[in-house]
């Protein structure tokens, strides 16, 4: 019953699978745009995102480029015109150095090549404005610039030999008045050629800016195209989600309900015509309540309140849900509180039929609680019979095969009558009185085969509703062989018991190998919510979701917690309403203030505590109180401190 | 089937390739055939700083001057008939080009804005005398951008 099942992952891990193998195309391509939330894009929409991307990245990069060319054009235009002034510079200047003034030809003509070497081989130039800050332009390109900046070259520097000349011979050279007229006719061709090239270059910046116009034109309306494209698909996208969205809903075997948070209906989809037989828009404005089973509604609006406080929060329930026709149909319900979502502002409910599931496991139930009390009334006609041999039996080896044969017999009709809690019958043995919790906790040792390892100590004179008896000694029967079962035979299992804040705690303590925490955490989840039969892998933790299903009945506490020193100790919280003083029984007997140790010897139940009451048909008849060394009312200190599972 | 529709693409695709050639080719040779100018042909090359013309004497009547410019700079062509020697014509103010109103020539015509690879016909009715071609941009013409041409 320890063993717990740990096969979720692998279920886990094969959806996580399906989910990330989902996308797949076009899907895997597309970015996922959180502007786009959770539409879905289709094929035809997934190629206009990414053509939209690259049509942006084109025009910004060819205006980046656009503009860098422009400014070069510029300073080209800029380089070009200075030269011109540096030509009518230098020539002035030679004429004034020959004339005998102060001038630096030398210096006018290094300031005459530079623009046409800058133009025809790149470099960098001093742009015009931005603090001197000196710019880089790329050699011309254009064929015809690069001729009439060659020329241009060519005459530069006939023009400086010229200068060189008139400079060397000065104005008594026969050849002075032809070199000054040359000098001025390279001086005019020059500037023709300049301004040639200006205009060349000029016309070209013209007619890129002009192509930059009718590209940046072409590329917005491409853009505005691609927008319109997109938000087209887009519409037509959201209109087909919408369209599929609203399929889904009128088309879903479920329900799916919109509450007010005061529990009125805001919407109700169209499929509860198919489950309840009534129209969606009826519904509307009614309180959901008005429908529930009247056995369920205090449920259902607990579940609710507690939701409402919750706001994201979700919680599920089951329920009865009115048919039109009178009938009831079982549904589950998920809630979701979506208060905070201003498109909802309610809570959405879920609601699956499962009245055929309910049906069949109710028929599941039924089988097995049928199967259950045949073999249980085979079982007791078994007890019976051993019984009476044990009563006749003299020869103490007869007698104790026959004790052995009654403890097999007995841990049978536990485990018929584990199947009978299992199916969900209530068909205990009710008891109008009564009956000392010791009585009960005695009782439920003796259904344990290993009874004589099992010490009972310090259990207060207290009595038990004649109510819970039965199914009290069943849940201990249960805790006390689950302890005996799993530590070694040589070891002692302890019961004990002491008073809680809120109840009476009984501790039943072994010195097993105990359990690992996920171990413990399963069974204590098992304890605090057993399973429907039909959930139930019936050979595993089995006894818990008895356990758990017998202390749900009578709101019993049941947990299990590792001791220090090795070993498990189950501790059950016996509710107040349960519990009553020994002065309440008439038979009630002395309280126990040592350990009791139930002794190997049969002894009638009857005889040992002079009460009416016998838990059990037909328990082995082996019981006798036998002293045991006091303990000194060995109760937990924590236990008595108040709430031992706080 | 499916071959009949093949082969029916292909057969529209051949047409359209046929009449692209169709419509193409005539454009084509319309554009490279230039009309034949008329009168006595006489073409001019003009370069940085030269006139080059392919004869020096025409007969009087129709002359058809077809003018290219090699640059690589821009160039003009100027039509005077004088007298003059070709290399005396009269100078502006400026002493850099001349004064086409000067005393001895008379203007006829001028061909301008020839930039580099331009081509440009110019014809003019010429009564037989002395006639020069040049170009009149600042410095050009001294620079020897100048041709007589005789017309008998």
């Amino acid at each position: 019953m320890r063993r717990s099942p740990s096969a979720e992952a692998g279920a886990a891990s094969a959806t996580r699978r399906t989910a990330v193998g989902g996308r797949s195309g076009i899907g895997r391509l597309v970015p996922r745009l959180p502007i786009l939330g959770d539409l879905r894009l289709g094929r035809r929409l997934g190629w206009v995102i990414p053509m939209l991307i690259v049509l942006v990245a084109a025009i910004v990069v060819y205006n980046a480029r656009a503009i860098a060319e422009q400014r070069g054009s510029a300073l080209v235009v800029y380089t070009a015109a200075r030269q011109r002034a540096f030509v009518e510079r230098y020539t002035t200047d030679v004429l004034l150095k020959v004339d005998g003034f102060q001038a630096d030809p030398e210096e006018s003509a290094e300031d005459v090549r530079e623009p046409v070497d800058v133009l025809l081989d790149g470099g960098s130039v001093r742009a015009p404005q931005g603090g001197g800050a000196r710019v880089e332009i790329q050699p011309a390109r254009d064929w015809r610039v690069r001729r009439k900046l060659e020329q241009d070259r060519r005459l530069i520097d006939a023009l400086i030999r010229t200068g060189d000349q008139l400079q060397e011979g000065g104005r008594d050279d026969r050849s002075y008045e032809t070199n000054v007229t040359r000098l001025r006719v390279l001086s005019a061709q020059l500037s023709s050629v300049s301004n040639d090239a200006v205009r060349e270059i000029t016309q070209q910046a013209e007619a890129s800016i002009s192509r930059l116009v009718r590209i940046e034109i072409a590329l917005g309306l491409l853009g505005v195209l691609a927008a319109l494209a997109l938000g087209l698909l887009l519409r037509r996208a959201g209109a087909e989600q919408a369209a599929q969205f609203r399929s889904l809903v009128n088309n879903s075997s479920d329900l799916i309900t919109v509450l007010t948070p005061d529990g009125t209906i805001a919407y109700q989809s169209p499929s509860v015509q198919r489950v309840l037989g009534r129209r969606a828009g009826a519904l509307v404005g009614a309180a959901l309540v008005d429908l529930v089973h009247p056995d369920d509604r205090h449920q259902v609006n607990a579940a609710l309140t507690r939701l409402m406080e919750a706001p994201g929060a979700t919680a599920s329930f089951g329920c009865r849900l009115q048919h039109e026709d009178g009938s009831w149909r079982h549904v589950e319900s998920i809630c979701t509180n979506l208060a905070d979502d201003p498109r909802v502002n309610g809570l959405v409910l879920n609601i699956r039929d499962v009245t055929e599931q309910a049906a069949l496991r109710q028929s599941i139930s039924d089988l097995l609680h049928n199967l259950a009390r045949r073999s249980q009334g085979l079982v007791d006609r078994q007890l019976e019979l051993i019984d009476e041999l044990e009563r006749n039996e003299v020869d103490p080896d007869r007698l104790d095969e026959l004790f052995r044969m009654d403890h097999l017999a007995t841990r049978m009709r536990r485990n018929v009558e584990n199947l009978i809690v299992l199916s969900g019958v209530d068909q205990r043995r009710r008891w109008s009185e009564s009956v000392p919790l010791r009585d009960v906790v005695e009782a439920a040792v003796a259904e344990v085969e290993d009874y004589s390892r099992v010490q009972v100590a310090g259990i207060h004179d207290l009595t038990l509703s004649g109510q819970a008896a039965s199914d009290v000694a069943h849940l201990l029967a249960e805790l006390v062989e689950n302890a005996t079962s799993f530590s070694s035979p040589t070891t002692r299992v302890e019961v004990s018991g002491g008073p809680a804040g809120n109840g009476y705690v009984l501790e039943i303590g072994d010195h097993g190998i105990g359990m690992s925490d996920t171990e413990l955490a399963e069974a204590n989840r098992r304890l605090a919510a057993p399973l429907a039969a039909d959930n139930i892998a019936v050979s595993r933790m089995m006894g818990f979701h008895v356990v758990g299903r017998l202390a749900a009945r009578h709101g019993i506490r049941v947990q299990l917690r590792p001791r220090w020193f090795g070993g498990i100790t189950a501790l059950v919280l016996l509710p107040t309403t349960l519990l009553g003083s020994a002065g309440e029984h008439p038979a009630m007997a002395p309280p126990v203030s040592a350990g009791v140790t139930v002794a190997p010897e049969p002894l009638l139940l009857a005889n040992s505590t002079e009460s009416r009451w016998q838990p059990r048909a037909h328990l082995p008849l082996r019981r006798q109180a036998a002293p045991a060394p006091d303990r000194g009312g060995d109760t937990d200190p924590a236990a008595e401190a108040g709430d031992p599972f706080g | 089937m499916a071959s009949t529709q093949a082969r029916r693409r292909w057969a529209w695709a051949l047409v359209l390739v046929l009449v692209a050639l169709a419509v193409a080719i005539p454009l084509t040779v319309a554009r490279r055939q230039e009309p034949t100018p008329p009168g006595t042909l006489q073409n001019v090359l003009l370069e940085d700083f030269e006139v080059r013309q392919e004869a020096a004497v025409v007969p009087a009547g129709t002359v058809s001057f077809r003018i290219r410019n090699q640059g690589p700079t821009t160039h003009e062509v100027i039509v005077v008939r004088t007298e003059l020697a070709p290399d005396k014509l009269p100078l502006q103010d400026d002493g850099l080009t001349v004064d086409e109103e000067g005393e001895g020539i008379k203007f006829l015509e001028e061909v301008d804005g020839l930039d580099i690879d331009d081509r440009e016909t110019m014809v003019l009715d010429l009564a037989p005398g002395h006639y020069v071609l040049y170009c009149n941009l600042e410095g050009h013409y001294l620079g020897g951008m100048y041709e007589a041409l005789t017309v008998r």
